[in-house]
């Protein structure tokens, strides 16, 4: 088996370039299936609200932003954001299976790095790109990728102001990653 | 004048024209019931052809789940009676053409067999394990002496479960989406697929798990075959019928079942099963856990959604 053959303590990923263009086509395949493009931030979105929705009603009616999702025939949660999100996890665990980088969990950081400060700079950055896709209205996915790909002028800022602050302060931060 | 008194049968509310009269209860108890059946039926098989040796989670640990599983779905559908006090009149006569006088004997045996069976491997899997009374020692003793004549009678009533789970929904003649004879071996499928699926979890033999996974793979397939009859013969039916499939072909179950039962409780084991049988390192509670799901989704799905199928008028 080809498999076992590899050096299974570093995991096997795509070439990037290549990742790239698959990611372009899928886009269109996309947008001739569902008739829009793709998101992953929305499906997150979801999420929250219906928590709030569940947590406390009252509250999540009245934020403006909130209402906005809740109160429609369905629960937020029944979105196609929601199902692509979960079409992605198995899609990635699929890949990750194929490729044997699903050996056992591990968190994949620098070596000069605990740990803990991966998993909390991680989630810092995660949760300071949520706000973000929101003020953006979309992220890397939904705004910059799919929005690009229709030319939209809003999706090509998105897409350079993303990677380009990314670009400019990735230094200041480094060593939270490396 | 001459009055006219209209005497209507159709306003019979939460019967007609929606039936809204199981709830959460039911599908559990068809899960449940299904699960135990899968589960005694491959111990029962395992001991008739002399492998005990090599399953032995098949044979002993996992019929553990089996007695817990049917108590767990009698106190379900004990739970769902209206009338629960008069639950023992069901008990008071044998109708062959009633499904649910079927379910109620079979279960009337099969639940004390289920019990007997682990209680017997009860030494062999805890040794320290003692019986203490004379007359249980015996009795053990005259169950493992005769464990194959036992097991040939366990798996014939386990079959009888599993059909019995689907045939409950396929005697309602009122009801389009239920009102199919493929409900009874789709349900057994199912039923077998999700108690392998139990099995292999529990498994830590390679050899054991290989072999019920390549198993499982033909139920999963079978079941994909019997869904699609399902539709087809929905869709070639009458208006009714076809009427009730699209709830599933573009309706509001479409999602819930075309995801969650066909995609990720079928389709995805598959994939996954036959990695791993081609050497690929798969996390051992996945398959099984999505199958498992997958079988819980569908008995709620088809029992919430026949409710609300009827004969047009």
């Amino acid at each position: 088996m080809e498999i076992n053959n590899r050096d299974n303590n570093r995991p096997h990923y795509i070439n990037p370039y290549l990742g790239g263009v698959l990611l372009g086509l899928l886009v269109i395949i996309t947008v001739y299936i569902t008739g829009r493009g793709l998101g992953a931030s929305g499906a997150v979105k979801s999420a929250v609200v219906t928590t709030a929705e569940a947590i406390t009603p009252a509250h999540a009616e009245s934020n403006p932003y909130m209402s906005k999702f809740t109160g429609g025939d369905h629960s937020p949660m029944y979105n196609w954001l929601v199902f692509e999100s979960l079409g992605i996890f198995f899609g990635g665990l699929l890949s990750g299976i194929l490729f044997g980088r699903l050996k056992k969990i591990r968190i994949e950081k620098s070596p000069k790095i605990t740990n803990k400060t991966r998993l909390i700079a991680a989630l810092t950055g995660g949760i300071l790109f949520g706000i973000g896709s929101q003020f953006g209205r979309g992220c890397s996915s939904g705004a910059a990728l799919s929005g690009s790909s229709t030319f939209s002028l809003g999706g090509v800022i998105v897409m350079l102001v993303l990677f380009g602050t990314g670009y400019a302060i990735a230094w200041m931060f480094k060593k939270l990653w490396i | 004048m001459k009055e006219e008194l209209f005497v209507s049968g159709r306003n019979i509310p939460n019967i007609d024209p929606y039936l809204h009269i199981w709830h959460w209860q039911i599908p559990l108890y068809l899960y449940l019931g299904g699960l135990a059946a899968g589960i005694l039926f491959f111990a029962s098989y395992y001991v008739i052809v002399g492998k005990e040796k090599q399953m032995q989670t098949t044979v002993k640990w996992a019929t553990i789940i089996a007695p817990i599983a049917l108590i767990l779905g009698l106190g379900a559908l004990f739970w769902d009676l209206k009338h629960k006090l008069y639950f023992w009149q069901l008990y008071t006569t044998v109708r062959f053409t009633s499904p649910m006088s079927w379910g109620a004997w079979t279960l009337m045996a099969i639940t004390p067999m289920s019990i007997i069976w682990v209680a017997s491997y009860m030494r062999e899997m805890f040794p320290k394990w003692d019986w203490k009374f004379e007359f249980l020692k015996k009795f053990e003793a005259w169950v493992i002496k005769n464990r194959v004549p036992f097991a040939w009678v366990m798996m014939a009533l386990s079959i009888i479960l599993g059909v019995y789970t689907g045939i409950l929904l396929s005697a309602f003649n009122a009801r389009p989406l239920w009102n199919t004879s493929i409900l009874g071996p789709l349900f057994l499928t199912s039923g077998f697929s999700t108690g392998l699926a139990a099995i292999i979890w529990l498994s830590k033999d390679e050899h054991e798990r290989k072999a019920l996974s390549r198993i499982d793979l033909i139920f999963i397939l079978v079941e994909l075959f019997l869904i699609i009859h399902l539709f087809m013969g929905f869709l070639a039916s009458s208006e009714v019928k076809a009427e009730a499939a699209s709830l599933f072909l573009g309706g509001e179950f479409t999602v819930i079942f075309w995801v969650f039962v066909v995609i990720l409780g079928l389709v995805f084991p598959v994939i996954l099963e036959s990695l791993e049988l081609r050497g690929y390192h798969i996390p051992a509670w996945l398959p099984p856990f999505l199958v498992l799901l997958g079988g819980l989704v569908l008995r709620f799905v088809m029992v919430e959604a026949g409710q609300i199928t009827r004969f047009l008028y």
